[in-house]
């Protein structure tokens, strides 16, 4: 299936990974770059999620409701990674909230949202 | 289908690289988690999907209201768009990081590792949790069992959070008056709407809370909605009526519920609390319990983030 | 037995924070606390000698998480307790409006992830505590709200969060070929693994840590620099006295368990260009809090040289070096608020007079400077011998070099204790609780000079010598490098225009960005065969 296939997800999420890595170095609006950091951190979420279902197409949720379930044990996503970027989540939003306050103070003092124009703003 | 939801994903992100405009970048990046939302579940992880939809539903209410205050004192429309320079100096600027990014893609690809590991902590987790930690959902028996520690910190991250972000706003600790309405225009029919959905997602959200552990969703989930049910309630009533600080107050007495119950689980081990042989019934009670704190705290976290970006953050 | 470690002081900040004690009674909790952890630390360093101590949270297995404490993590968490507990006796006497509740619940929280950071043997557990640890990082450096800079305290969380980001990328692949997350164990599955497997993961964290650790050539610098000179004093000296080490203990912790393809040379190269440009920044400047906090990224450039170094006694003297640069940077910290606060002005050319004004405090930041320097007898010295022993006749030259440029920065710093103070009237009564852990840390610096190897032999569990007569070599040599320098600073670089605008010369976001990828793509050809 070559490159369009669902074991690929890896190399989609690297593909993302560096468009928003571009991104980041191109961008000239810090709201932007915000948002590059938002979805940097959702690829590698992503690649995360992906070494789940390793060798596996289609991923049963691991929700064990029935002990049966466990006999196709290799047919249920691993739930390392998943509690591991629940947390990885969190964590990003948490530092999210804290980013757009200072964006929001800086906004404030300077009227701009320009990587330059701030730049020159603060002296230097 | 999940190939096309995959390009879907791989073009709205693109779209955010070409996009100069600022309102439509959030809505570009509101189409984009939304997407890695609904492969977040196609790849087996409903809990993950879960969070993933509510963050970026929250991110893209705090964005939103930063450019709304962004537009508001300006008075030229014509900064809406980014700065743009000429063609040729556009194009030297960006052709070295194109080139940067295009070799490192290149360069990672070839280098992408071959070995496998021989064994998966998988196997081991998905047969032990339900006698060890108990419930049916074994993402929330991890998270909130064999690696309680990194959830206590995790909490502890959403503590520091509220206290940074009234630190680092540009106003000092003002005191909102009980009663304020925000000056913000609502339509009828959104608030009519949201009236009518208000209680479902407050079932919704103590349904996640109190199932966590044995369906998909959980403490952090539930949490989320419940904070949604707020502010709902605010965006229904537009009035300010509960007391930021005691909000704040109310989180740190939980989050201290949340350390005392993860150093007794840690010590105690986690799924002795109760013991299973004395109580079968209680497989689960350490997972409720531990559920229902952290949806609680979130809940106010989340809830005091909100208040604090649209009745302070906005003027 | 370790979480007591983490938890105890998180549990103590929530504490503080919920139930608002009065101010004072807040500092001598603190004061009594750090005393109790301090004591704590002394034990954990005891029993780890003989064996290594390991807790497990959540499981008796690889399931959950480990926490463990080898000698080498329980002399950091000696360090860290023993630099907190100065720094609250430090900060009794703090007259100032500030909220002494929330911040005291965020110095207990760093402190707790310092020591988590030290003692966590799970990588993902580690990925937890670095964000923790840098966002308790961004708000103790604002935490003055008239005098703070959030433009570069936003380029630093941001750029922070981005290379946190190829860190868990590396974590991916490291979880996939080894199917573990425990140090011991991933260590061991990739000591069997064949290089090839083991590069794109080595490379991708170490993109991440050596970003954290300063070390990517003069980009990642600047914003971390210039939120140090307005961050309040205790904090400042805490981010450069101890923030710095936790990079180079992960920095160090993951070149022991990428042992098969650690590229040690490379490193090597990195810390002296690292080393050789953060002493010309330091020179550039006239801000006495920024001469300083450019000279600990020299000095991270100079441990790293250490610690890279293969000889057993090279790496030895990297880790003293760490010892003795946290004592003598906090020291100079915290006395440089003092200085500048007695004197209103932190400008380098406007302060004079020091050792008349206040003699304890002047004395000890001399041993401090002495120390830094690495003058004979003092603390300096004997790190500096170490890393510079047995080594090829290039590197020597070259840590000859680093100590040259360190020398010619302090001879522009000593000038402050000279002179006549152009403050008249009566001087400042010295207080006791600010004297006091400065006058401890100053002599800390000279003890550690005498008793060099028997501190090494307590802290390290090595047994060196020093040879008596290449000592006294390397004390010629740094008397020499003095005097040139005192001529160099004196003739050539004093008052040089050109040299300032060198000094503020600064980096947007967007090159700190491209900096890490040019690394990391750097990295990647260097290593791949």
């Amino acid at each position: 299936m070559g490159i369009f296939n669902v074991e690929n997800i890896e190399i989609f999420s690297l593909i993302l990974f560096f468009i928003s890595f571009f991104g980041l170095i191109t961008s000239k609006n810090v709201i932007k770059s915000i948002i590059f950091v938002m979805l940097i951190q959702t690829s590698v979420i992503m690649f995360w999620l992906k070494l789940g279902i390793e060798g596996n197409p289609t991923p049963i949720p691991p929700i064990i409701y029935d002990p049966v379930l466990l006999e196709n044990i290799e047919y249920i996503a691993d739930p390392l990674p998943q509690a591991l970027t629940l947390t990885a989540i969190i964590i990003g939003f948490a530092v999210i909230a804290i980013v757009i306050t200072m964006f929001n103070t800086l906004d404030r003092q300077y009227g701009t949202a320009d990587w330059k124009k701030l730049e020159e703003a603060e002296g230097n | 289908m999940t190939y096309g939801l995959l390009i879907l994903w791989l073009l709205s992100g693109l779209a955010i690289v070409f996009e100069n405009r600022t309102y439509r970048l959030i809505i570009y990046f509101s189409i984009f988690s939304l997407i890695t939302s609904v492969a977040y579940f196609l790849l087996g992880s409903p809990d993950v999907a879960m969070a993933e939809a509510a963050i970026a539903a929250f991110s893209t209410i705090f964005f939103v209201i930063c450019i709304e205050k962004y537009y508001s004192h300006r008075e030229n429309v014509t900064q809406d768009r980014i700065r743009r320079e000429p063609l040729l100096r556009r194009v030297g600027g960006v052709l070295p990081a194109l080139l940067l990014c295009i070799g490192l893609f290149v360069l990672v690809v070839i280098h992408i590792p071959e070995a496998e590991a021989m064994y998966y902590l998988k196997y081991e987790y998905l047969q032990r949790f339900m006698h060890e930690i108990g419930g049916e959902n074994a993402v929330t028996a991890i998270y909130l069992g064999y690696r309680v520690y990194d959830t206590l910190f995790e909490a502890l991250i959403l503590v520091i959070a509220v206290v940074a972000v009234s630190h680092m706003s540009y106003f000092e600790a003002i005191k909102v008056a009980e009663g304020t309405h925000s000056e913000i225009e609502t339509s009828r029919v959104a608030a009519l709407s949201l009236r009518i959905i208000c209680p479902i997602i407050l079932v919704f959200g103590i349904y996640l809370i109190l199932n966590g552990h044995i369906s998909a969703g959980g403490g952090f989930q539930g949490g989320l909605a419940l904070a949604t049910f707020f502010i709902c309630r605010y965006m229904v009533y537009d009035i300010y009526d509960i007391s930021v600080e005691k909000v704040l107050h109310w989180e740190e007495m939980i989050f201290l519920g949340i350390i005392i119950v993860t150093v007794i689980a840690v010590f105690l081990g986690v799924g002795n609390i109760i013991p299973a042989a004395i109580l079968p019934f209680y497989q689960g009670a350490y997972l409720i319990v531990m559920n229902f704190l952290i949806g609680l705290k979130v809940a106010c976290g989340f809830f005091f983030l909100f208040y604090r970006y649209i009745t302070i953050e906005r003027r | 037995m370790l979480t007591f470690f983490v938890i105890i002081p998180i549990l103590l900040a929530v504490l503080i924070f919920t139930f608002s004690a009065k101010t004072k009674a807040i500092k001598i909790i603190a004061i009594v606390f750090q005393s109790a952890l301090f004591a704590a630390s002394l034990y954990l360093v005891g029993i780890t000698r003989e064996a290594d101590v390991v807790t497990f949270v959540g499981s008796d297995d690889l399931l959950g998480i480990v926490l463990r404490a080898n000698s080498l993590s329980a002399i950091f968490v000696l360090l860290t307790t023993f630099i907190f507990l100065a720094v609250s006796i430090y900060s009794y006497s703090y007259r100032d409006e500030r909220d002494a509740r929330t911040f005291w619940f965020l110095m207990f929280l760093l402190e707790a992830s310092f020591i988590g950071l030290f003692l966590s043997g799970d990588l993902f557990n580690i990925f937890v505590l670095i964000e923790v640890s840098t966002l308790v990082t961004v708000i103790l450096t604002m935490y003055d709200r008239k005098n703070r800079n959030i433009f570069h305290g936003k380029v630093f969380l941001l750029t922070n969060l981005v290379s946190i980001q190829f860190y868990l990328l590396g974590l991916g692949y490291i979880y996939r070929i080894t199917g573990a997350l425990d140090v011991e164990r991933v260590g061991e599955v990739l000591a069997t693994l064949d290089d090839r497997n083991l590069l794109l993961p080595y490379v991708l964290i170490m993109t991440s840590i050596a970003f954290k650790n300063t070390l990517i050539p003069f980009f990642s610098w600047t914003p971390k620099v210039r939120i140090y000179p307005k961050s309040p004093t205790v904090v400042a000296a805490v981010m450069s006295g101890l923030q710095a080490k936790t990079s180079l203990y992960l920095f160090i912790r993951f070149q022991e368990m990428f042992a098969p393809i650690a590229a040690y040379e490379i490193f090597l190269a990195i810390g002296i260009v690292t080393g050789i440009f953060g002493a010309v920044m330091a020179i550039c400047q006239k801000d006495i809090k920024m001469i300083l906090a450019y000279h600990t990224i020299s000095q991270i450039g100079l441990i790293t040289v250490g610690i890279s170094l293969t000889n057993g006694l090279s790496h030895v003297g990297g880790l003293y070096h760490i010892v003795s640069h946290a004592m003598f940077k906090t020291t100079l910290f915290l006395s440089a608020g003092i200085i500048s606060h007695s004197y209103g002005t932190s400008n380098v050319y406007e302060i004079r007079g020091v050792m008349k004004r206040m003699p304890v405090i002047g004395i000890a930041t001399l041993a401090a400077v002495l120390g830094i320097t690495g003058a004979p007898f003092f603390i300096g010295s004997v790190s500096k011998y170490f890393i510079s022993y047995e080594v090829t006749p290039l590197i020597m030259a070259v840590t000859v070099a680093l100590s040259f440029g360190t020398i010619i920065s302090f001879i522009k710093f000593s000038s402050i204790f000279f002179g006549h103070s152009v403050l008249e009237g009566s001087t400042p009564k010295a207080e006791l609780c600010k004297t006091i852990p400065i006058a401890i840390m100053g002599a800390i610096c000279f003890v550690g000079g005498i008793f060099g190897t028997q501190l090494i032999y307590f802290l390290l569990r090595y047994n060196v010598e020093i040879q008596w007569w290449s000592y006294v070599q390397k004390s010629l040599i740094f008397l020499a490098s003095a005097g040139v320098g005192y001529l160099l600073y004196n003739y050539v670089i004093k008052g040089n225009a050109a040299l300032a605008r060198f000094g503020e010369m600064n980096f947007s976001f967007r090159s700190i960005c491209a900096s890490m990828g040019v690394f990391m793509a750097l990295l990647l050809l260097l290593m791949g065969r």
